[in-house]
């Protein structure tokens, strides 16, 4: 197949186009500025273009037989994020329409799942409810949830085949550390917010073969799944292990679930209840968001391994040592650092 | 049309629906003299989120089929400065009143020509010059009007952004920002609010002088930087824009005779130096006054960081004297000369024979 991979010189993005490239696939990359894809099996093309923009998203559809849709905005204001991640989810589907390519699989977030309305320690599974993107989740969340609508929305409506994946906290070499875990304070110190709940981590190589197999399987059609890893730590046990990866070792301070419950619900209640609503505190405190990062829940990947047949390469351990092991992605497969006009052919290297 | 009343509640819409819009769209939500009847986006999920988000009635991607299906009394135009010529237009012709975000013009010739088709079709056009409704501006206007600070002698406004600054959405060389094709560039997304909070204090212009230049390397950029004289009689102006100096301010100093006045719009004080306490010892206690003034703008500043309270207050008031105004069919608290004269004034800073 020939595959168009948006958010391409992202985390995930690097992972993904090594995996396409080594099922065999024919990869054209988006990307924004330059990037090379170097010593993979098959030429990886760049199709320089920003998705925020429609001009020359038609262009780089062509030929292509399926999108694998990464691209997102992760920072920035509102206005920032929803132009990185909804404008550009519009153009991407404006152009694959134009181009008549029928086939998307989206990335999606565990941030577009409500976990207020599940009970502590209940499972959450794909059937779990949506959360609103009026409520107060923070950015990441209301664009992901209106970038996930907007892709399974158009792809019925035009009767493309789409699969959307929810991956839980991605982790990989120079990205350990997550929100679930708790905050980093300054150099040397981490907080770590709760202690038993479980995190639902997936490493980036088991999530990239997840992905590609949801393109390559029609039993993936019309579906979302979650993707978590078989072993999920909890949060003391994650913090640990990676703080022993981490240099210099940090110092843990814990505070428990409760009472950061307790913390968030008394600050939501007050300002509620003597400032209007519109006060504005930290993202941890608002009970929403806090339940996002920190709720012990039980998570499920029974329904990808049962219909894809997904079975996570790397085990937790394994995939830490990977992590600190190895540098750059996918055992140094992808590395950046070339300028290229509209829509290249990169020179494929060695394997 | 509504016709103008005391209870008059005017059909209001949005054309555009990126960051300014949620100043301009959360006052249409509270206001008890606008009902909003649509937005408009290019982008359907945009315009789709901002009407969910603000209560409007509709959702739109062609602002002529807003104009046709909602006929709104009032259309806030809130898209880049390039479009703006188009768009005011057009609302006027279809028989809206049109707040339009600054400048309402590139130039003041297409100025000029918008503000005569509203004339002609008996409609206001106002243009945001929201700093000048901020509560400290405010304040050292009627330090003035009470003699205070004397007759005015100089006026000093100076804005320090860091535009050139990776990441941010003027240095996007990815997706360049379309104030980069403005005869100011990018400073024409500021030039405005820094000519018509000088104007507000300095009666005529006689003559000015001015730099423009480019102190970093962003190819982007056509300027970062200005730096321009007013002269007016014995009133002197000076409007700075930087780039590279920091910290983000917004200042405003104004001297008079008698005494001066100072603020910063983006950490709101007001610091006011006349004669107290005799002339023994007015240093002493205007010291102590100032230290007392900046110790509760501090406090206040902190709360207003809480609270949500931007730097866009004036936005909300100047909004609020607009919408009364065109209720009671009265003068819109910006009027023409106003405008006119932060037009003309853009225009002669630009011009080459003012050119330092």
């Amino acid at each position: 197949m020939k595959l168009l991979v948006t958010g391409a010189s992202g985390f995930l993005g690097k992972y993904v186009i090594a995996e396409a490239v080594r099922h065999g696939h024919d990869v054209r990359a988006v990307v924004r500025g330059g990037s090379l894809f170097q010593d993979l099996q098959r030429p990886v093309e760049l199709a320089q273009v920003d998705l925020r923009s429609s001009r020359g998203l038609t262009q780089a559809m062509s030929g292509i037989d399926a999108v694998i849709h990464l691209a997102a905005a992760k920072s920035g204001d509102l206005y920032t994020q929803l132009a990185g991640t909804v404008v550009a989810t519009e153009n991407l589907l404006a152009a694959m329409s134009e181009a008549a390519v029928r086939q998307i699989v989206h990335i999606s977030s565990f941030a577009v799942y409500d976990p207020m309305r599940l009970p502590s320690f209940s499972l959450l599974d794909e059937d779990a409810a949506l959360d609103d993107p009026l409520g107060d989740r923070d950015e990441y969340a209301i664009t992901k949830i209106l970038q996930e609508k907007l892709v399974v929305d158009y792809a019925r409506k035009n009767s493309w085949r789409w699969t959307v994946l929810r991956p839980g906290m991605l982790y990989g070499p120079g990205n350990l550390f997550n929100a679930r875990v708790g905050l980093r304070m300054g150099t040397g110190w981490w907080l770590r917010t709760g202690a038993w709940a479980r995190i639902p981590l997936n490493y980036v190589e088991n999530c990239a073969e997840a992905i590609l197999l949801a393109v390559e399987n029609p039993q993936a059609d019309g579906q979302i799944f979650n993707v978590v890893d078989d072993e999920l730590p909890t949060q003391r046990r994650y913090a640990r292990l990676i703080a022993r990866r981490t240099v210099p070792r940090p110092r843990i301070f814990p505070v428990s679930w409760t009472i950061m419950r307790l913390i968030a619900r008394s600050a939501w209640l007050m300002n509620r209840a003597i400032l209007g609503g519109r006060a504005k505190i930290p993202g941890i405190f608002v009970p929403s968001r806090l339940h996002a990062r920190c709720k012990p829940l039980r998570y499920s990947n029974a329904k990808i391994k049962s219909v894809l047949g997904w079975t996570p390469r790397y085990g937790l351990i394994e995939a830490l040592d990977r992590s600190v092991a190895v540098s750059a992605p996918a055992a140094g497969a992808v590395q950046q650092g070339y300028q290229q006009s509209n829509l290249v052919e990169s020179s494929g290297g060695p394997a | 049309m509504s016709q103008p009343t005391t209870q008059t509640v005017l059909k209001a819409a949005a054309i555009g629906t990126g960051k300014i819009s949620e100043e301009h769209l959360r006052f249409l939500r509270g206001s008890r003299r606008a009902r909003l009847v649509g937005v408009c986006d290019l982008s359907p999920a945009m315009a789709d989120f901002a009407a969910r988000r603000f209560n409007a009635d509709a959702a739109y991607t062609d602002y002529a089929k807003m104009l046709a299906d909602a006929r709104p009394d009032v259309v806030h135009v809130l898209t880049p400065a390039a479009t703006h010529p188009r768009l005011v237009n057009d609302c006027l012709c279809g028989g809206a009143h049109v707040i339009v975000e600054k400048p309402v013009a590139p130039t003041h010739g297409q100025f000029q020509t918008l503000w005569s088709l509203a004339e002609s079709k008996q409609r206001r056009l106002v243009e945001d010059h929201n700093y000048r409704f901020n509560p400290p501006v405010l304040a050292i206007e009627r330090l003035l009007a009470e003699g205070k600070l004397g007759e005015i002698c100089e006026v000093d406004v100076r804005m320090s952004l860091s535009i050139c600054a990776p990441g941010g959405r003027y240095a996007d060389t990815h997706l360049p920002h379309s104030s980069h094709k403005l005869p100011c560039g990018v400073l024409h997304e500021f030039i405005t609010h820094l000519c018509y909070l000088a104007l507000r204090f300095i009666p005529s212009v006689d003559r000015v002088a001015a730099r423009w230049s480019k102190h970093g390397n962003e190819p982007l950029f056509k300027y970062d930087d200005l730096d321009a004289l007013i002269f007016s009689g014995p009133v002197h102006g000076r409007i700075r824009f930087t780039s590279h100096s920091g910290p983000e301010c917004f200042a405003l100093t104004v001297r008079g005779t008698r005494g001066w006045a100072q603020t910063d719009l983006f950490q709101p004080h007001l610091r006011v130096v006349v004669p107290r306490g005799g002339q023994q010892l007015s240093g002493v206690m205007n010291q102590i006054a100032g230290g007392w003034e900046l110790t509760r703008a501090g406090v206040a500043g902190f709360w207003n960081k809480v609270m949500q309270n931007t730097a866009y207050a004036g936005l909300h008031t100047f909004l609020s004297q607009t919408y009364e105004a065109l209720c009671q069919g009265a003068e819109p608290p910006v009027s023409f000369t106003d405008m006119d004269r932060a037009s003309r004034l853009i225009d002669a800073l630009l011009d080459e024979r003012n050119r330092l």
